[in-house]
């Protein structure tokens, strides 16, 4: 606290602050709530049970659709986040920097409805095309190739969180200091090398941020996916389809906790061991002498 | 096969071009193997240009570099016989200072055992030994610099690139690492071509200085040379504190020519440049060959080697002391003398005469 503030606006703002977030926790601590209760959504009587938890593995629809949700993330972050990275290295590089930052947040500006439509129009298309090529030369190989399919969600997917990725890879990347990269040229490593010993462990932080960034991405995304995934679904495609039509199944509320518990416990311990470290190596500083003047 | 007679860098015909504008105008250059040459000159002049595509950082939009007689032009900067000091953040932030020495033992393959003796040697030698657990963050800056020299030297190459290595370190430091630099290079032997746009960390360092500006190489010559007897104007005026002055050539007898500057006649030895009657020269002459005096009349002495002013001012620097004499046309001269008795000195706007030695003014023709 600013020494000369006065206590009681530095009591408001943590108020403040409080307020904000249990705002934007309330309904995932309900949702909590609601999962441990056996009487289900919208019942008079509170009765505590883990039931339904222990059902969650029972609903095959369900973990049908955790498991290509999972499946979806993997593949997308395998792609996107090193395609991030690479543009991110290319931005630090390109003359016309504005122009590399308008071609890769340009997604983020359009709505996600339409991109996805736009996507889903183009697909069909090529599909069209792809089919009509395959006839032309006498097999029925391309017919599959843009039918609505996991491999069309991946790409609607990528198209999605490559901006996000590059903007959390760039922020990292913009304390490197290429002179780095050119003294371990200078020392005899290639640039693979360089990239790998120098650069890597220095924007880690970053490119598991983007990972991690991605993969929730992929959990939330509803638009897109739905549009572009054809024949299977997602956790949250089934979450809002039941939503919609039946109303959510007690397995549905249990699954959503459930997420929600290891997103925060691995949030909340990602930012802990940062604190931690952050700590230690303070102290460490401290203790340690001033830098020898030469 | 590298040839260890040919020199150590030949460079020929080199250009290099940004877009519209030239960094590099036509650069021939030779240095020697186990020479200590400097790239010195103004900022933006093409110095660092020049250095950086030696050691492969930049490729020459024409022209050739060769090292040890070997083209190089199409290696990249791991595939060179070079190794580079950079101006500052160039240490690996997240190793040590022993892993930061080792790290190109390590990329070319060496057992552990013997990297660690090379490390050891590379950080005796630089002064550092006691630091090896430590980050680049817990070091000073010269420190971080000696890290660096070592973790170049440990590489055994035969060309090590200094890209203004003394330029973030404050003056006293600068000086007692230029010798450290000067005593390093000569107890390993190898070449170092050094840039900076210090012209005294050139001279303390330098076997040989290239003077380089606006993409040009001016001139190249030993340090002392390049103090004492600049062939061009612009290294006159670059280099230590040279009077530059105007004036337009009255006639031409041998190898002497009277120059008319500001009203007085001097007589200049032509260094066998070719001067015609009614040219327009440049002169220049350092300002610690210029001696002042009191004038007893306006009129200019016809010796040849003095001129007439009116003193203007004197500016104190603790070593010397510098008198600032305006001549007639308007031009300043500076006569810098190593003694600070004001008590002699003439009054502002008082006549005086600057006078010295024939072979001390040199002529330029531009």
């Amino acid at each position: 606290m600013n020494e000369y503030e006065n206590p009681w606006l530095h009591r408001l703002k943590w108020t403040y602050l409080l307020i904000v977030v249990l705002t934007l926790m309330i309904p995932v601590l309900y949702v909590m709530y609601i999962s441990f209760n056996a009487n289900g959504f919208g019942a008079n009587e509170y009765v505590f049970t883990l039931e339904w938890y222990g059902l969650i593995l029972s609903d095959e629809i369900l973990i049908g659709a955790l498991r290509w949700t999972m499946t979806l993330a993997v593949v997308v972050t395998v792609i996107a986040v090193p395609m991030a990275l690479l543009a991110a290295k290319y931005y630090k590089t390109a003359d016309n920097k504005l122009f590399v930052v308008f071609l890769l947040l340009a997604p983020l500006f359009v709505p996600p409805d339409i991109l996805g439509s736009a996507l889903l129009v183009s697909f069909k298309n090529l599909n069209a095309v792809f089919i009509w090529v395959g006839n032309g030369l006498g097999t029925s190989m391309f017919d599959s190739w843009f039918r609505l399919s996991f491999m069309t969600a991946t790409i609607g997917l990528i198209i999605y969180t490559i901006p996000y990725s590059f903007v959390v890879i760039l922020i990292t990347m913009g304390r490197y200091r290429n002179e780095q990269t050119e003294a371990a040229r200078a020392c005899g490593a290639n640039g693979w090398r360089a990239f790998w010993d120098i650069e890597f462990p220095q924007i880690r932080a970053g490119v598991f941020s983007a990972c991690a960034f991605t993969v929730i991405l992929v959990f939330n995304e509803y638009t897109r996916t739905s549009l572009l995934k054809g024949g299977f679904d997602t956790f949250t495609t089934v979450l809002i389809s039941q939503m919609l039509n039946t109303g959510m199944s007690a397995q549905s509320y249990a699954m959503s906790a459930l997420i929600s518990f290891v997103a925060i416990a691995v949030i909340g311990s990602i930012i802990l061991i940062t604190l931690i470290r952050a700590e230690t190596l303070a102290r460490i500083a401290r203790g340690k002498p001033e830098p020898a003047t030469s | 096969m590298t040839d260890q007679t040919a020199p150590a860098v030949e460079v020929r015909n080199l250009s290099k071009s940004y877009g519209d504008f030239v960094a590099l105008k036509d650069v021939n250059l030779t240095i020697a193997a186990g020479e200590y040459f400097v790239l010195l000159g103004p900022s933006g002049g093409g110095k660092t240009t020049l250095l950086r595509t030696i050691g492969g950082f930049q490729r020459p939009t024409s022209g050739e570099i060769l090292l040890h007689g070997k083209s190089v032009g199409h290696l990249p900067p791991d595939k060179r016989p070079t190794t580079m000091v950079f101006q500052a953040y160039a240490l690996f932030p997240h190793m040590t200072v022993l892993q930061n020495v080792g790290y190109g033992l390590k990329v070319a393959g060496l057992p552990k055992a013997q990297i660690a003796e090379k490390v050891d040697q590379a950080l005796e030698q630089v002064g550092l030994k006691q630091f090896e657990k430590r980050k680049p963050h817990e070091l000073s800056g010269g420190q971080q610099q000696r890290v660096q020299l070592a973790r170049a030297i440990v590489l055994d190459r035969d060309i090590l690139l200094l890209d203004e290595p003394l330029a973030a370190l404050d003056a006293q430091l600068r000086k007692d690492m230029c010798l450290e630099l000067k005593h390093l290079q000569e107890k390993v032997g190898i070449t170092f071509i050094h840039v900076t746009h210090n012209q005294e960390e050139a001279m303390t360092v330098a076997d040989r200085i290239a003077l380089i500006a606006t993409g040009d190489l001016v001139e190249v010559g030993r340090a002392r040379d390049i103090y004492r007897a600049p062939e061009k104007s612009f290294t006159a005026g670059f280099v230590g504190e040279n009077n530059i002055l105007k004036g337009k050539a009255l006639e031409v007898n041998g190898t002497a020519a009277t120059v008319d500057v500001a009203g007085s006649k001097l007589r200049i030895d032509t260094r066998g440049l070719l001067v015609q009657a009614g040219q327009e020269l440049i002169l220049s002459i350092r300002s610690e060959c210029v001696a002042l005096e009191h004038a007893e009349g306006a009129e200019p002495p016809a010796d040849g080697m003095s001129i007439m002013g009116s003193y203007d001012e004197s500016v104190y620097l603790g070593l010397t002391t510098s008198h600032l004499v305006r001549l007639p046309d308007g031009t300043e001269m500076i006569s810098r003398v190593i003694a600070d008795a004001d008590e002699t000195l003439p009054q502002n706007g008082a006549p005086v005469r600057l006078h010295w030695k024939p072979s001390d003014i040199r002529m330029h023709i531009q």
